[in-house]
């Protein structure tokens, strides 16, 4: 066994990430009458992605109100003022990238 | 080893002395692929100090994992790619510019794209730490160049934890993703450097950061005037392939020198330059959009201000400002190149070494002035 002192060190590179992790809303056991939101991301497929994914919905749960919200771009987040109007209008969400 | 060394936070574990530091890294997991050099204290010490020493201050947060980019993580990694202590300001120019907001590297780091930035670097500090601007600039061959690419490379992979196939979708990628940095030749160039365009001085440094694809070249060993080899360019840039066909944004052209040298032979500027590809790119909103063969687009990526009738002309960006224009490369061949970039969900960006300023006032460069 080498004595500590001869020992090398090694590095971690990566720094360390302050964030906390925040985890997504539970998943609703039905979206029957609930009011549903739809985020665009500005994307053409990602659009009709979400129109057929929403119509599909529509037809098999009997969804309550459902409102539209744009991002501002695909490549950014959602900004935080959306998210709040998003989160108080709705009891739901679908979103969906689609490239 | 001094105490003060031992109880930095980034030092993780010891292994034996005759343990193999270049496998150890490889199983952690904190190579790009290629072997690293193993960090020291005392490399990582003397990098720190040639940043200004405090390890422990944040340059920045490198998305999408947001890893804290301490000035002691920007030294390991930096010593891990290879680089002299000397380079160590040019990684940190690089990574304030990639963390700077309107670069969106959140994006560029995730997207499904094959962009990666491009760093180009002016002034003083290329010859000081022997940059190559010469001949074979893109590839490999010198230290500078390889590893101050590869130090921001290893902190997007390690700090910002662009993985691929975990954070970074990319699909095809592309070989810059190893290292991807280049010095402007001003010494060949017949016009101002691409930073006193930009308001700096000749004696400032900076390093200008672009999403990017690879570079397309172009060839054209006939014309003996500026139109010609233009025109050549401008065939490079009328795809409908390159995400600024269909996103617009921004890209970067970089001109060989002696192509450089007729079209500055006939009294020509960068901004005529410029110009001239930005009005001669001959893409149409019919070929941008398939001439609606699969339904009728609009394409919102695209200025509002562009037509949209078939044959519409669809520049390749918004302005002539929106090609960035280097003259780089060995004084043989008729050689120039396009560099597409992303799209509009980016802004390149351009930092000073160290300190400094653009100059106050208007812009006026090889007889052109801008306000």
């Amino acid at each position: 066994m080498n004595p500590p002192e001869s020992n090398q060190v090694v590095y971690d590179p990566r720094g360390t990430v302050d964030a906390e992790p925040r985890p997504i809303s539970k998943r609703p056991a039905s979206l029957e009458g609930l009011r549903v939101g739809v985020l665009d991301n500005t994307k053409w497929n990602g659009r009709r992605f979400l129109e057929k994914t929403l119509a599909l919905l529509q037809a098999s749960e009997g969804l309550g109100e459902v409102t539209y919200y744009k991002k501002e771009s695909f490549s950014k987040n959602a900004a935080p003022e959306l998210i709040g109007r998003i989160a108080a209008e709705n009891d739901a969400v679908i979103t969906g990238i689609g490239d | 080893m001094p105490e003060a060394v031992q109880k930095r936070a980034a030092q993780i574990e010891t292994v034996d002395a005759d343990a193999d530091l270049i496998e150890h890294y490889y199983e952690r997991g904190f190579s790009d692929g290629l072997p690293v050099a193993p960090p020291t204290p005392e490399k990582v010490e003397a990098m720190v100090a040639a940043l200004g020493g405090e390890p422990d201050f944040l340059e920045g947060r490198v998305p999408p994992r947001w890893g804290s980019l301490t000035r002691e993580v920007l030294a390991i990694n930096a010593v891990m790619a290879g680089c002299l202590p000397e380079y160590a300001p040019v990684v940190r120019a690089a990574m304030r510019a990639l963390c700077d907001s309107h670069f969106n590297l959140n994006g560029i780091q995730a997207t499904t794209h094959m962009a990666c930035p491009l760093l180009v670097v002016n002034g003083p500090i290329r010859g000081a730490i022997g940059m190559n601007a010469d001949c074979n600039v893109f590839g490999s061959g010198n230290r500078a160049n390889a590893t101050i690419g590869r130090a921001v490379r290893l902190i997007l992979l390690n700090t910002g934890g662009g993985w691929p196939g975990e954070l970074d979708k990319s699909t095809l990628g592309h070989p810059g993703k190893y290292t991807y940095c280049i010095a402007e030749n001003e010494e060949i160039s017949p016009w101002a450097p691409y930073h006193v365009e930009k308001g700096y001085a000749p004696e400032d440094s900076t390093v200008f950061a672009i999403a990017a694809e690879a570079p397309h070249s172009v060839t054209n060993h006939i014309s003996d005037d500026p139109e010609g080899i233009l025109e050549s360019i401008c065939s490079a840039m009328s795809t409908i392939a390159h995400n600024n066909a269909v996103s617009s944004g921004s890209c970067a052209v970089v001109i060989g020198p002696e192509h450089a040298a007729t079209i500055a032979g006939k009294g020509w500027t960068r901004h005529d330059v410029r110009s001239f590809l930005w009005m001669n790119t001959k893409n149409t909103f019919a070929d941008v959009s398939f001439g609606h063969r699969y339904g009728k687009v609009y394409n919102r990526n695209l200025p509002r201000w562009y037509g949209r009738e078939a044959e519409s002309r669809i520049p390749i960006v918004p302005s002539p400002e929106n090609i960035h224009l280097f003259v780089v490369g060995g004084e043989a061949g008729r050689f120039s190149a396009f560099i597409p970039g992303w799209g509009h969900m980016t802004n390149p960006v351009l930092r000073a070494v160290d300190s400094g300023e653009p100059a106050p006032g208007a812009i006026c460069v090889d007889g052109t002035c801008m306000l």
